[in-house]
């Protein structure tokens, strides 16, 4: 065995986890945080041996999974908790007719939430699928349980929920690198009625099933990634990153308290948490997201017949929503302790300074700017809803744009605007679907459209890659996370496919032409759909800057597409070269002909 | 030592940070980052936590952070409260005006944030993005502020180990370029010190 000290993202340590433990499938669906975790199996995987795969949505991605595994073979699936609810029907099913190769669904929860629609618990998905959850709460631990995960899921014959949150999927920690690689041959599919789900099937395996999760609380009880550490009269249950956060208070203020760690969450080990209860005079719980921990203590309480006060999400203490950082959760220790520790109100504030706000924006150069401004000149005056999706469009509801009326989920727009059009009829109802998103999820909603007779426009914004996860390839790229190419799919094809009367294909820097195809479009009754074609400005590098003079200082470019490359200086806009892609959108927007 | 680095999406915060830890580890010791990656890197606040001290958890408490490391002024003031009473900074001077600035929704003063983190903190400024144009490139700003943080003799990294981290965390094509924009951080700054 050979150790290298690297320092690795919480999710390349999840990924090299897997690749020590001999993973032979992987498959995923972008999405923050979880993304890294594909990409880094991809990085290791020099030899290519591991079949690694972005499939088209987190469903597909799961079920290709099961069916490696079903054959013998390692394997893994990746995506944040939104995405499992995509993937929440194989999920449930698998649940009941188990796996046989070492599987393990990694699902990356997002407190705040920072990058997600939802503050979803993921956790509760193992309780509701019978499949067993672990919680990391570091890089090094989520290492450590990803090798572990393949193990416990060939012992028991289920897939293993490994849970990382953003602090630890997009935190980095030294890791001490394990160079040996675990390798057995898969036997193959062996054909077996157990693969096939049915109800006298689905009743066995749940008795089955119910009696496992009690053998499986049992091998949780003596996992170390549950344990009770220090010791004092006043409890702490921590899970995830907060026990991290909890660890670092007990050791600055040198605090006196029994903690409860619950890193092998569900099925919960009961056993450890009622010889938790029986030490402590009362019990504080720390976790992100829902009150998980909580509930099992309780439940371990109300099990054994007795009562401890306990603290928690479920009488108020802690706070329902966000994010438990150091500095808040030193807070609410004070409170629960009845003493004073921090010193946080005298440090430097900035409440003696304004700051500006800075919210994300669309790129200085984004082809989606030129779009949502397309259609915005082209439906002037007009009614219209734009229904948004998911990726980095969603941006297009920052002003001065204002281009995203809704955003629900992935492929959503498209169908919302069904139903406002169905509920109003003289509206104009627009949805917007990247390309990623719309092989993801929007070619279902287009065939609902077309076979129901809905006059929808649909706009793809198709800028050849997945943007907001950090430029994935998808079906229409041609290019495989193997270094592979396979044939593109193209979008107007499949449009036209479905039979929508309408379909054209647009640059939207051609601003003259896009607003008179979108101006078609509108016209047109039935389904239309616009592909406005332009690759996202990450992709290649433009030598091109725009340059203004005899600026009369009117800001229109400013006030009408906001790029953030535009700025004013002493009452005149000015461009930022280090921003600018010149892209020359604003020429099209200044009354003067000033931007060159 | 619990370093905080702040700047806009896209700046190059994540590698510097990398730079950071990977050195500490060169020099045998265990490093944590917690980085900012998603929505936020499209423009927006970004901050990276580096903790090469040995804590359990990679998020920086506030007033806790030795040294402040700001790729925008407007960023290092936003992150003040991090730094502990008397810390040190290096902020770069160039400023990123945001659209809600341009749009006239918020007003951005740079002289006013800079004046605020000089009185409240051992601050250097340095233009580093003329600093980075100069040695090749404008992406190199990260190098010249882990220059400028050396030259400030507050870092517990030796220069060595900021080479070796350097190299191995920079495509060889372009680690020449930032080893000019590194040096050209810790002269300005040395050169500040010298004349104060």
């Amino acid at each position: 065995m050979i150790f290298l000290k690297e320092i690795l993202l919480g999710n390349a340590a999840i990924a090299l986890g897997a690749v020590t433990a001999g993973v032979k499938v992987v498959s995923g669906y972008p999405g923050t945080p979880s993304t890294e975790v594909l990409e880094s199996v991809a990085q290791y995987n020099r030899d290519g041996k591991i079949k690694v795969e972005w499939s088209v949505n987190e469903k597909a991605a799961l079920e290709i999974a099961a069916g490696a595994s079903y054959c013998g073979a390692r394997s893994m699936v990746t995506m944040k908790q939104v995405g499992l609810n995509v993937a929440s029907d194989p999920l449930m099913s698998l649940g009941v007719i188990g796996t046989k190769g070492g599987m393990v669904v990694v699902v990356a929860d997002d407190p705040g939430p920072i990058s997600s629609q939802t503050e979803q618990d993921t956790r509760h998905f193992g309780k509701y699928a019978n499949i067993p959850v672990l919680d990391p709460s570091s890089p090094e631990e989520a290492y450590e349980m990803a090798k572990y995960a393949f193990e416990l899921s060939e012992r028991i014959n289920l897939p293993v929920i490994l849970r990382p949150t953003t602090k630890v999927c997009h935190s980095s920690g030294t890791i001490e690198v394990d160079e040996s690689r675990f390798e057995d041959e898969t036997e193959g599919f062996v054909k077996d009625s157990k693969w096939v789900i049915f109800p006298p099937l689905s009743y066995r395996r749940h008795l089955e099933i119910e009696k496992q999760q009690g053998e499986i609380a049992d091998i949780f009880d003596r996992l170390s990634f549950n344990r009770i550490e220090g010791d004092g009269k006043y409890g702490i249950a921590a899970g995830g990153v907060t026990y991290a956060i909890v660890k670092d208070i007990i050791d600055t203020y040198n605090l006196n308290v029994i903690l409860l760690k619950s890193g092998a969450v569900f099925p919960a080990p009961a056993k450890l948490y009622h010889e938790f209860l029986l030490r402590v005079e009362k019990v504080l719980v720390l976790e992100e997201l829902d009150p998980v921990i909580e509930e099992q203590l309780y439940h371990v309480l109300a099990v054994n017949n007795f009562h401890k006060p306990i603290f928690g999400k479920l009488n108020g203490f802690v706070t329902p929503a966000g994010e438990l950082k150091f500095d808040n959760t030193l807070k609410i220790i004070e409170k629960f302790m009845g003493v004073r520790l921090g010193n946080v109100e005298e440090s430097i504030g900035t409440e003696g300074i304004e700051l500006p706000l800075r919210s994300p924006v669309l790129c200085a150069g984004c082809p989606h700017r030129a779009s949502f401004y397309a259609v915005k000149k082209a439906m002037k005056g007009k009614k219209i809803v734009s229904c948004g999706d998911i990726g980095c469009y969603t941006l297009g509801n920052a002003k001065p744009l204002e281009m995203t009326d809704t955003c629900l989920c992935m492929g959503a727009g498209i169908t919302i605007a069904q139903g406002i059009k169905k509920a109003e009829p003289d509206t104009n109802a627009f949805a917007f679907i990247g390309d990623s998103t719309f092989f993801a999820s929007g070619m279902t909603g287009l065939a609902n459209a077309v076979y129901n007779n809905t006059d929808i426009n649909v706009i793809v914004l198709d800028n050849l890659t997945t943007a907001m996860t950090g430029q994935q390839p998808h079906p229409g790229t041609g290019k495989t996370m193997m270094n592979t190419s396979s044939p593109k799919i193209d979008i107007a094809s499949v449009a036209k496919a479905l039979n929508v009367g309408f379909v054209e294909k647009v640059n939207p820097f051609d601003h003259k032409k896009a607003v008179k195809v979108v101006q078609e479009a509108a016209a047109y009754q039935g389904v239309s759909v616009v592909i406005f074609e332009a690759p996202c400005v990450t992709l290649f590098k433009s030598e091109e800057v725009c340059r203004i003079e005899n600026c009369i200082g009117c800001k229109k470019c400013i006030n009408e597409i906001g790029c953030p490359a535009l700025y004013v200086k002493e009452g005149k806009v000015a461009i930022d070269d280090t921003l600018c892609n010149g892209c020359g959108l604003c020429k099209n927007v200044c009354p003067t002909g000033s931007i060159k | 030592m619990d370093i905080l680095i702040a700047g806009v999406g896209g700046q190059g915060t994540i590698l510097a940070s990398k730079i950071l830890a990977y050195a500490a580890v060169i020099e045998g010791r265990k490093a944590r980052t917690g980085e900012t990656i998603g929505m936020s890197q499209r423009g927006g606040c970004v901050v990276s936590h580096v903790r090469t001290g040995g804590s359990h958890s990679p998020y920086i408490p506030v007033g806790g952070a030795d040294l402040l490391l700001s790729f925008e002024p407007c960023e290092g003031a936003r992150n003040i409260a991090y730094l502990k009473k008397g810390g040190k900074a290096a902020i770069n001077t160039a400023s990123i005006t945001p659209v809600s600035t341009a749009l006239g929704l918020s007003a951005y003063d740079g002289d006013k944030m800079m004046k605020y983190i000089a009185e409240n903190s051992k601050a250097v400024f340095i233009d580093a993005n003329k600093l980075a144009k100069e040695s090749g490139s404008i992406k190199a700003v990260n190098s010249v502020l882990i220059g400028a943080a050396f030259g400030l003799g507050v870092l517990d990294l030796s220069e060595e180990s900021l080479r070796q981290s350097m190299k191995k965390n920079i495509k060889p094509s372009f680690l020449d370029l930032n080893m000019r924009a590194f040096h050209s951080g810790v002269k300005e700054v040395e050169e500040m010190r010298t004349k104060c």
